[in-house]
């Protein structure tokens, strides 16, 4: 039984060792050292690219876009390798709109994403860019393209539905807002933009449960109110209807085009 | 109107008020955006997400690159949607 225990003691202490030993860092490689021109040449045209990442980057951070653009269209002027020229392109694109380049922006999201095809965040903001741009058809096919990548990604769900809603394709803007709020239930704005999506199917009161329910969770959101007055006035509760127009008109205080919007709403309604 | 009665003048005059006043109210009510278009106006989808911020050099895979882990995110919050209606 000793010996049983002495044995079994001394494998213990053993196997802790060799977890010890592996833990340790390693011995320092030396630098590559070499005189071939090519190769010279390939790690002083590596070391551009990381120096120039990193001045790019602190650009972009401090809002310098001319600058970063300079940079990044460098290191791809040297044709970096993956993951340095998909990354280049996707923070060149970045630079590009902020200048409100987006046509520049969108060809280099289109280049990031062909050079790493699951590349999740240049597909999230190409959506953005074309949005911006108007190009619905090109926004579509790229959501479409990060849902089956990301199928619980709320900004994969979000992007969609909006794109849809904003198209005309009112039932995948529903069940895109439905799986967002599967699990944001606490995310008003979703609320709202199924709620839309409602009304454009002809399901008011659908409708109307979810514009009260974003207004549960943001009781200020002036567009849910002015939605959910809409919503009043085509059943007819006129009186209903003028007080969430007016309650909008306070609300949007922050916002004049809308205010103004929720003011002539509210007098358009003849007074009983 | 040298030379007219006044009384002529003065009712051309009222004519001609009149007649602008029709003409602008007429305009006014053909400016009028109905409740179909007010709605159309205020019913607008919430505005697109934000964009992701830059990567690193080191490339959008593992676990420090967190535009592509909000790209991938399941909470709103994670994914930096819009926060505020």
């Amino acid at each position: 039984m000793n010996r049983r225990a002495v044995l079994a003691l001394t494998l213990f202490i053993a196997s802790s060792t060799v977890c010890a030993r592996a833990q340790m860092y390693q011995t320092p490689q030396p630098v590559p050292r070499t005189t071939s021109a090519p190769a010279l040449h390939a790690q002083a045209v590596a070391r551009e690219v990381r120096e120039r990442f990193a001045i790019g980057l602190d650009a972009e951070g401090r809002a310098d876009w001319p600058r970063a653009v300079a940079e990044f269209e460098r290191i791809l002027s040297l044709a970096p390798a993956e993951p340095q020229g998909s990354t280049a392109h996707y923070d060149l694109a970045i630079a590009y709109a902020a200048l409100q380049r987006n046509d520049d922006a969108a060809v280099q999201l289109r280049a990031a994403i062909a050079l790493d095809p699951g590349f999740l965040a240049a597909m999230a903001n190409l959506i953005a860019v074309d949005a911006r741009l108007g190009d619905l058809r090109e926004a579509r096919a790229v959501a479409d393209r990060f849902v089956t990548l990301a199928p619980d990604s709320a900004r994969a769900l979000y992007s969609r539905g909006l794109v849809a809603l904003t198209a005309g394709d009112a039932a995948t803007a529903q069940a895109d807002f439905e799986r967002l709020l599967a699990r944001n239930p606490s995310y008003a704005i979703a609320h709202y933009n199924l709620g839309l999506a409602e009304v454009k199917l002809g399901k008011n009161a659908d409708a109307e449960r979810e514009f009260e329910s974003a207004l549960s969770l943001a009781p200020t959101y002036a567009r849910a109110r002015i939605a959910l007055g809409t919503i009043y006035l085509s059943e007819g509760r006129r009186s209903e209807a003028r007080s969430a127009f007016d309650r909008a008109a306070r609300d949007a205080s922050g916002d004049l085009a809308l205010q103004n919007v929720a003011l002539a709403m509210r007098d358009a309604i003849a007074t009983p | 109107m040298i030379g007219l009665p006044r009384h002529i003048v003065h009712r051309v005059l009222l004519a001609g008020l009149l007649a602008l006043s029709a003409v602008g109210a007429r305009v006014a009510l053909a400016n009028a955006p109905s409740l179909d278009v007010l709605s159309s106006q205020a019913l607008a989808p919430s505005g697109p997400a934000p964009l992701l911020g830059p990567i690193t050099a080191v490339g959008r895979k593992g676990w420090e690159c967190r535009p592509e882990l909000a790209a991938a995110d399941a909470g709103w919050q994670g994914a930096q949607l819009p926060e505020r209606p």
